[in-house]
């Protein structure tokens, strides 16, 4: 194959893949807003998940779905490729870009558990997280269970270990 | 519980509009970057701690002034020594490259940090590779210094003591010690690098194992 063409493919291989990721950003950022507390580091981990994803993408077959495909690279990147920095766990502002609360947003009952809810998530371990994120994106048993790589039997023991978790964290 | 967690679903999803939004030319931009993930980490540390020992197995020793009838034995043990330390760093790259590349992303979370797990596994058992024959090359070199050419003020205090085996036995633990000391200090120096580096790793994969039982 002569430079030309080559080159001629990769900026069509760029061209797909940006554009798919610019469509399916929010996937990236609600992992983002889950694993990390302030916007540097939702920023950080957005271009390394960015950078797996391209880096993974010429392998991607087509077969699955690119949302489904990009879960797993962006749960894999937060979960186990990311490193923190110290510095940054320390700061406990949970302020994240989708928890961000207005002061007057959360004030009748139901507003008020909400936030006490996403305070909790936000205390959970890695996995955990995972969990829960899974579930709140509408994912069924036999995807979690796939993309964590445990049986479904033990995704459902975990979501129901995670469940109680957060009352205890909500109730001490 | 369960109503509450459908409750922050609910939310979750309706929290979608106020996520950022990144345009098409800020995505570009990134896709060129330098990744910084741990993986990247493992792959220069594990390149340094190659170099390193390599590096220090070209240092010269000066067996060849040695003379007298072990001289001969000595110097054969240590080409074995340094022939075999060849091989098995070409082993070790090898299967270091070969676990390197199996990394990906899109494995399921357990397999992706098992295989990382397993990269780091293969370098640190080099290291103690290589940690077992500093050990076995200083045994080696001491023998040699002390019954090819022993330094005359061990010879006298040992002649003070009337050759007892006690002076020969203390010789012989202060050489063991300090085998062990150099060796700690070189065990504590990795394990905290691979601690730092994969505690995370370590307690995540930990927790996925602990549900398969």
């Amino acid at each position: 194959m002569s430079k030309s063409t080559d080159q001629a493919l990769n900026k069509d291989l760029e061209h797909k893949f940006v554009t798919e990721l610019e469509n399916n950003q929010n996937i990236v950022h609600k992992v983002c807003s889950l694993y990390t507390n302030d916007r540097e580091s939702h920023n950080d981990l957005f271009q390394e998940i960015t950078i797996q994803l391209w880096k993974a993408y010429p392998k991607f077959r087509g077969d699955a779905k690119f949302s489904t495909w990009m879960y797993r690279v962006a749960l894999n990147t937060a979960i186990t490729l990311y490193r923190k920095s110290k510095k940054r766990i320390k700061t406990q502002d949970y302020e994240s870009v989708i928890f961000k609360i207005k002061a007057n947003e959360y004030d009748d009952t139901e507003e008020r558990q909400l936030k006490l809810m996403y305070d909790a998530v936000k205390q959970l371990g890695d996995i955990d997280k995972a969990l829960v994120f899974l579930y709140l994106e509408d994912k069924n048993y036999t995807e979690i269970s796939e993309t964590l790589g445990i049986s479904e039997v033990n995704a459902r023991v975990k979501m129901n270990r995670v469940k109680n978790k957060l009352r205890t964290i909500l109730n001490p | 519980m369960m109503d509450e967690l459908e409750l922050l679903k609910k939310d979750w999803q309706k929290k979608e509009g106020q996520l950022p939004k990144l345009s098409y030319d800020q995505i570009y931009r990134m896709i060129w970057k330098k990744s910084s993930s741990i993986v990247k980490w493992i792959f220069y540390i594990s390149i340094a701690e190659f170099l390193f020992w390599i590096a220090l197995s070209f240092i010269p020793t000066n067996t060849d002034e040695l003379q007298g009838e072990g001289a001969a034995f000595l110097r054969g043990l240590e080409n074995v020594l340094e022939v075999a330390s060849y091989l098995v760093i070409i082993y070790f790259i090898y299967k270091f490259y070969q676990n390197y590349r199996k990394i990906s992303t899109t494995d399921s979370a357990r397999d992706l940090m098992k295989k990382i797990i397993r990269v780091r596994k293969t370098v640190m058992l080099y290291v103690w590779f290589n940690l077992a024959l500093f050990a076995i090359s200083m045994i080696v070199v001491l023998l040699e210094v002390l019954i090819l050419d022993p330094p005359q003020a061990l010879t006298e205090k040992i002649s003070a003591a009337d050759s007892n085996i006690v002076a020969w036995l203390l010789v012989g633990l202060f050489f063991m010690a300090t085998i062990l000391f150099f060796g700690l200090i070189l065990g504590l120096f990795y394990r905290l690098i691979y601690g730092i580096l994969l505690k995370r790793l370590n307690l995540n994969y930990r927790e996925l194992k602990k549900l398969e039982i």
